[in-house]
């Protein structure tokens, strides 16, 4: 895992050069995005996303299941430009087999963008022995009275659980389906049948 | 039928290297209650450990005859299916996985393993209503989060109310004393003596005599450095009282 941070040191540079926005949010709109990306493909999720009115808000949840030979990326830019825009990002995978995961996600709060409120998270599973995972989550403040924060973590599934849940007679491979189940429920509740099945292909 | 239901012979068993156990020998009868008592280290949780068939232990030596099978080649879920419960010492919190569900999952897969249909939702909450009164959870712990948020002492009801769920023909329960005020030790043992049968046995993993007031063991047994190295009857638990395990 790889997990940078700077705070706002150095001086304030448009993140956006030479590569207008994907979305640009103005003032008091609301712009939602939802990514599932299931195995049996390869996705790469470019996003560059300009809070650029006052108010404005972003929420974004990506879930991804991936498996042999799959690469998923996430490569994400969210600038708070004007005052007051609340964003919240979460994304959460199961990265199996020798699935090749990448997630950069970048957050700047431009000068001026006072009372931002910006979260980030990237909660990551590695189910397969040869699975990759590189999590590079970054922020940049140059505005005050801002709450912002941003987590990451790559982990494997939880062996005391899954004997706990075994000892009960719930076989291994269902253990483990509910165990990624519950992991993923925060991002998508209620997960679908086609989320259950795709779960169940992986393990 | 086979009136041992339990039969280890020299089981001799680790973790990373270093062995616990160093030969336990141990019969069980059906329908008996025996206690395993021994200081710290003794390899008491590597007992339940290893029968359960928790990862990370390995066997260096022994047999464990249960029911007519060798239980040491069997997956922990087949256990289970056997009939073999263990409550936990430190039962795990599941974050996002009701005790509900939980416990319809366990209850499905056993009844798959034998050959039947899965329980109605009906007959499931019926179930499920009358096993927490036995250990007066009230209905509502059905919707929360296994074991996250709970006290000590509903950890340990939840386990007894599992093992209830799941009926077991042999149940071991590790140090489920530990923790406990004598209100809810109460209504563990209570739970235990109601689940009891003349079929069904249970081995009781214990520091203190204090459960042993409770739930009344035919055999008590010593354990101490992964040796049982005095096995008596019920007495044998005021002699650790009074003496301590250094008399051993």
């Amino acid at each position: 895992m790889i997990a940078s941070d700077r705070m706002g040191h150095g001086k304030y540079i448009d993140p956006f050069r030479g590569m207008p926005p994907t979305h640009t949010v103005g003032a008091g709109e609301k712009l939602v995005l939802e990514y599932v990306i299931l195995p049996g493909e390869s996705r790469e999720v470019t996003l560059r996303i300009d809070l650029a009115g006052e108010g404005a808000e972003a929420e974004i949840r990506g879930l991804y299941l991936s498996g042999t030979d799959e690469k998923v990326r996430f490569d994400i830019v969210l600038q708070h430009r004007a005052p007051g825009c609340h964003s919240r990002q979460l994304f959460k995978g199961v990265a199996a087999g020798n699935a090749d995961v990448r997630f950069e996600g970048k957050i700047v709060v431009a000068p001026g963008a006072d009372g931002t409120e910006a979260f980030q998270e990237s909660h990551n599973i590695l189910l397969g022995e040869t699975a990759q995972v590189e999590t590079s989550p970054q922020l940049e403040i140059y505005a005050d009275d801002v709450k912002c924060s941003h987590g990451a973590t790559v982990g494997r599934l939880n062996e005391d659980e899954l004997f706990y849940m075994r000892s009960r007679g719930i076989p291994e491979q269902e253990a483990k389906a509910l165990q990624i189940l519950s992991f993923l429920s925060p991002v998508i509740p209620g997960a679908s049948s086609d989320i259950e099945n795709a779960v169940r292909s992986l393990l | 039928m086979n009136n041992v239901l339990l039969k280890i012979s020299g089981l001799k068993a680790g973790i990373e290297g270093k062995e616990i156990l160093r030969g336990i020998d141990l019969e069980i009868s059906r329908g008996e209650i025996h206690a395993v008592m021994g200081p710290n280290g003794a390899g008491k949780s590597t007992l339940g450990a290893v029968l359960t068939g928790k990862p990370g232990y390995e066997v260096t030596g022994g047999s464990v005859v249960y029911d007519g099978h060798d239980l040491l080649a069997m997956a922990p879920e087949e256990r289970s299916w056997a009939g073999l419960f263990l409550s936990f010492q430190y039962p795990v919190e599941i974050p996002g996985v009701t005790i509900s569900s939980f416990l319809k999952t366990a209850v499905n897969a056993k009844r798959k393993a034998a050959g039947l249909e899965p329980m109605s939702a009906k007959e499931f909450l019926a179930l499920q209503k009358e096993k927490m009164a036995l250990v007066r959870m009230k209905p509502e712990f059905a919707k929360r989060d296994v074991n996250v948020g709970f006290s000590g002492g509903e950890k340990k009801r939840n386990e007894i109310f599992q093992m209830a769920m799941l009926s077991p023909t042999l149940s071991i329960l590790d140090e489920t004393d530990s923790g406990l005020d004598v209100d809810a030790l109460k209504i563990v043992a209570d739970g235990v003596n109601a689940l009891h049968t003349p079929e069904t046995s249970a081995i009781i993993i214990t520091h203190y005599r204090k459960l042993l007031d409770y739930i009344r063991p035919d055999v008590v047994h010593v354990l101490k450095e992964g040796r049982i190295v005095a096995t008596g009857g019920p007495e044998l638990a005021d002699v650790i009282e009074n003496e301590g395990f250094d008399r051993f």
